[in-house]
């Protein structure tokens, strides 16, 4: 489809899409299109759900060799330049002597997130004359406490890493999300990749929401959920302030609708972090939760966003991520955003925010998909993220 | 950033973070190490460790393996305030300190063109208080557990170990306790309550009292909470000068734990002093119930213990009111300015190009500026509180009331579908204000003028709108005072050709 590759020759990315209905075909397709310099270093492959996945990564396999690391998730959409949002299958390879790329997988993570972070940050190498890394990590969006598996790669890793990535999703089923990992078809697990470059991987991201209203403290939690917010049940508080309709109050399917594009804001030191609270609803016992765990103490806000609030974002999420390549153009993009603002943009929204995107990378390509949850980790300890772009810029 | 959040708020809840995250440990290894985890996440720092005895017991930010331990050490002796973070590069560092049995340091580095700021420092000075606590409780409960597995097996001959050791382990868990219902905000006279009845238990004296400063004259102290006491708090509140207070005047004048001599009643005596937010706001009082009892090292630590979670509760039920202040007028206890504007500015977003509308009124005293120069200060203050109780009385659940300062005021009336509703609100509450009130022993009357503005299809400034009604007002000012008018566009004409805003 697109292609970019730097002015010394030692990097390039290309980008390929396939709407075919066959996934081998479609995998196929979207490889052979990607493939666009010699010596691909990796290859990721996000495709809709209703592709088989192994059938997938056999198209794949049609096209590269063997000997070349592939990883890759099921989605919630899918992101690259022009094309459709859904339904189809987007390959991102990278190649070239200027890039080296090792990959490993974890299993059995639900339940041993932190230890399987940890696994995960061990396999992390250093490449003499590949100074940048990044580590990139795709989740089964389904296991919980993601924020435990970043969190295992920090203990390992220090700072010495950024992190980026995202979970995995199944088209809003909530039922399994799959994960490519070499010439495996994974769930329950996680997939690295660690991208050494010998010019700059730099990490950005953004939320596009507002808080409204008055900060609210959570006065009760029990496992990661806020039971109570200022003395009250949380669901209700959370409700009354935003002002939602009946239905969202008795009604499962109209409170996720309604909290789908309404995150709950998190206050930290330098900002406000937005919390998918859509996806684990408790009616009877009216508490709040998802996207990380909630604390006694915490101060928490109503949020709520729309077409501009999330294009700034995406605006702000691209500036910061090319800020750090020193100057030099991207070869390519990595652009990860959530499943959960297709609540707020419509397909119209979504071509304009896919155009801003275009803008940034400007003749370089760009490739993702819309996860549920959000990995970027350039400064601090904090990498897990909801309903934020996460873009990864490599220079 | 958003622009609410206040700073001293914001500190208060690090602190309480911390507190959930390391109560929840049970052992000093997995306190320490959750500890640092949630001062790196508090801070937005790369690097987070604590350093006991020379050497790094917990440490987040470095690659395995490559943890440089004699910077660490060297940040927290004060011999350096940077170090150098693998990926990142020469970071700021900062160290604060605890004394006690074992003495440590909280080291946090953070990657930036600036350093941690003042109330950061602070921040970081709190939760190593806190984590000191958490870890000598957490050793003393592991070392009792083990005693007592070996007392168990002497158990005569150690029975008085047992008995001291059992008291210790009740210390322990009342401090528990009370730290998770000061983290779980239990309101504040429950949780003094709750800390002074353990300390009449575990010291088994005969009172105890928590006494403080009066907001209004801090050479006078008022007893707050206390447990065997013969007065009622509930129903009297005594209070004394400072100088007369014994021990406790002693303590809180000290800034330190004084042990009394027996008073005139032939009773031993000793007191600890409380802080909120660092400052000596008062102090937690033991009196003993029978003649020539002596206090020991060990309980004069056991009263400095239920004095510093005081001092916790204090700092926090504080910092609510201070965040609760951020957002409210501090004379009426309405909205803020920036608190009705959000308000206003969710309500414009939610109607959005719907049928309804949002009317906004702008309300301006006629004669306060008057009445505050002739009767002072406490006159003008009691004016705009009756006022706005006033406004208030007229107004439905779901309207919101607002002082923008001086003597303007603003209400946002919800679900309104023409001027008429608003104006009918309006000419309420010019009736309602023109009742005679009684201030400063005067019977006062007082006029006001109002403008009312509706919000317009597809409207999201809420700027806007308070302009609207703000002319509106001008107007109905203009048109002869204690009177509303409601905006119509040739007023904005009228205004921009040569109309000029009144001051005051």
């Amino acid at each position: 489809m697109n292609t970019d590759a730097c002015p010394d020759g030692r990097r390039w990315m290309g980008v390929g899409q396939s709407s075919a209905t066959e996934p081998r075909t479609a995998a196929a397709q979207a490889a052979h299109t990607a493939l666009t310099g010699a010596d691909p270093k990796l290859l990721v492959v996000w495709a809709a759900i209703t592709y088989d996945l192994a059938q997938t990564l056999a198209g794949v396999r049609d096209v590269v060799g063997p000997d070349v690391p592939v990883i890759g998730c099921t989605t919630r959409g899918e992101i690259c330049d022009g094309g459709a949002n859904d339904g189809t299958v987007v390959v991102a390879a990278i190649g070239g002597p200027g890039f080296a790329v090792t990959t490993a997988a974890a299993e059995n993570v639900a339940g041993r997130q932190r230890e399987a972070g940890e696994e995960l940050g061990r396999s992390v190498t250093e490449i003499p004359g590949l100074p940048h890394r990044v580590l990139m990590l795709l989740t089964d969006g389904l296991v919980r406490d993601q924020e435990q598996i970043v969190r295992g790669c920090y203990t390992v890793l220090g700072a010495s890493v950024p992190l980026f990535g995202g979970s995995g999703a199944d088209g809003w089923r909530m039922k399994r999300a799959y994960l490519l990992a070499g010439d495996r078809v994974l769930t329950n697990a996680v997939v690295a990749a660690t991208i050494h470059s010998d010019a700059p991987l730099s990490v950005g991201v953004r939320h596009g929401f507002r808080p409204v209203g008055e900060p609210m403290i959570v006065t009760g939690s029990r496992d990661g959920r806020i039971q109570t917010v200022d003395d009250r049940p949380a669901l209700d508080v959370y409700l009354d302030r935003l002002g939602a309709p009946a239905e969202a109050y008795t009604d499962k399917e109209a409170l996720m609708r309604f909290a789908l594009p309404r995150p709950l804001g998190l206050q930290r030191r330098n900002g406000v972090d937005a919390r998918n609270v859509s996806t684990q609803i408790d009616l009877e016992g009216r508490s709040l939760g998802g996207g990380g765990s909630f604390d006694h103490g915490g101060l928490v806000w109503a949020m709520t966003g729309d077409e501009q609030s999330i294009l700034a974002a995406t605006d702000a999420a691209c500036q910061e991520a090319l800020a750090g390549l020193g100057g030099r153009e991207p070869v390519g993009l990595l652009t990860i955003s959530c499943a959960a603002i297709r609540a707020i943009l419509d397909d119209e929204a979504l071509r304009r925010d896919n155009a801003r995107l275009a803008k940034w990378a400007e003749q370089a390509p760009f490739a993702g998909f819309y996860a549920y949850g959000e990995i970027a980790r350039a400064r601090g300890i904090h990498g897990f993220h909801n309903q934020t772009l996460a873009v990864l810029a490599l220079g | 950033m958003t622009g609410f959040g206040g700073g001293a708020y914001h500190d208060g809840q690090q602190l309480l973070e911390l507190l959930a995250v390391v109560s929840e440990c049970s052992d000093e290894v997995s306190a320490a190490q959750a500890a640092v985890e949630r001062a790196a996440t508090a801070l937005e720092a790369e690097v987070a460790a604590v350093v006991i005895d020379d050497e790094v017991t917990a440490v987040v930010g470095f690659p395995v393996g490559r943890v440089p331990a004699a910077d660490l050490v060297s940040v927290a002796c004060r011999e350096r305030d940077n170090v150098d973070v693998p990926g990142v590069g020469r970071c700021h560092a900062f160290a604060a300190d605890w004394g006690g049995g074992r003495p440590g340091h909280l080291v946090l580095a953070r990657w930036g063109a600036q350093g941690f700021s003042v109330e950061e420092r602070n921040v970081v000075r709190g939760m190593a208080r806190l984590l000191e606590l958490a870890l000598t409780m957490l050793r003393t409960l592991q070392a009792e557990h083990e005693m007592r597995e070996r007392s168990e097996r002497q158990a005569a001959e150690n029975a008085e170990l047992l008995a001291s050791l059992q008291q210790r382990q009740r210390l322990l868990e009342h401090l528990f306790d009370v730290q998770r219902a000061i983290s779980r905000r239990r309101p504040l006279p429950q949780v003094l309550d709750m800390i002074a009845a353990a300390a009449r238990q575990l010291l088994g004296d005969g009172a105890v009292g928590l006494w403080l400063r009066d907001d209004s004259d801090p050479q006078q102290i008022s007893l707050v909470a206390g447990a065997g006491l013969a007065v009622d708090i509930e129903r009297e509140t005594p209070t004394m000068p400072l100088a007369e207070a014994g021990t406790v005047g002693a303590a809180i004048m000290s800034g330190g734990v004084v042990v009394g001599d027996d008073n005139t009643e032939g009773l031993a005596s000793m007191a600890a002093p409380v802080h909120d937010s660092g400052t000596v706001t008062g102090g937690l009082v033991v009196v003993a119930d029978h003649p020539g009892r002596c206090y020991a090292p060990p309980e004069v630590q056991m009263l400095q213990s239920f004095a510093e979670h005081v001092s916790l509760a204090l700092t926090d039920a504080n910092t609510v009111d201070r965040m609760h202040q951020a957002f409210h007028d501090s004379v009426t206890g309405l909205a803020s300015r920036s608190l009705f504007l959000d308000r206003l500015a969710h309500q414009l977003e939610l109607i959005g190009h719907g049928g309804a509308r949002v009317a906004l009124l702008f309300i301006d005293l006629d004669r306060f500026k008057v009445i505050n120069d002739t009767l002072g200060h406490a006159a003008g203050d009691t004016l705009l509180t009756i006022t706005a109780d006033r406004i208030v009385a007229q107004l439905r659940d779901s309207d919101v009331a607002a002082r923008f300062g001086g003597d303007e005021f603003a209400v946002m009336l919800q679900n309104v579908s023409t001027p008429s509703d608003a104006a009918k609100v309006a000419d309420r509450i010019l009736r309602g204000l023109h009742e005679p009130m009684r201030i400063a022993g005067r019977q006062l009357q007082v006029n006001a003028s109002i403008g009312i503005a509706l919000s317009t299809h597809g409207m999201t400034d809420p700027a806007a709108l308070v302009r609207r009604a703000d002319i509106a007002m001008y107007r109905a000012k203009r048109n002869g005072r204690g009177r509303y008018d409601v905006f119509a566009d040739e007023m904005l004409l009228a205004f921009t050709d040569g109309e000029t805003h009144p001051t005051g």
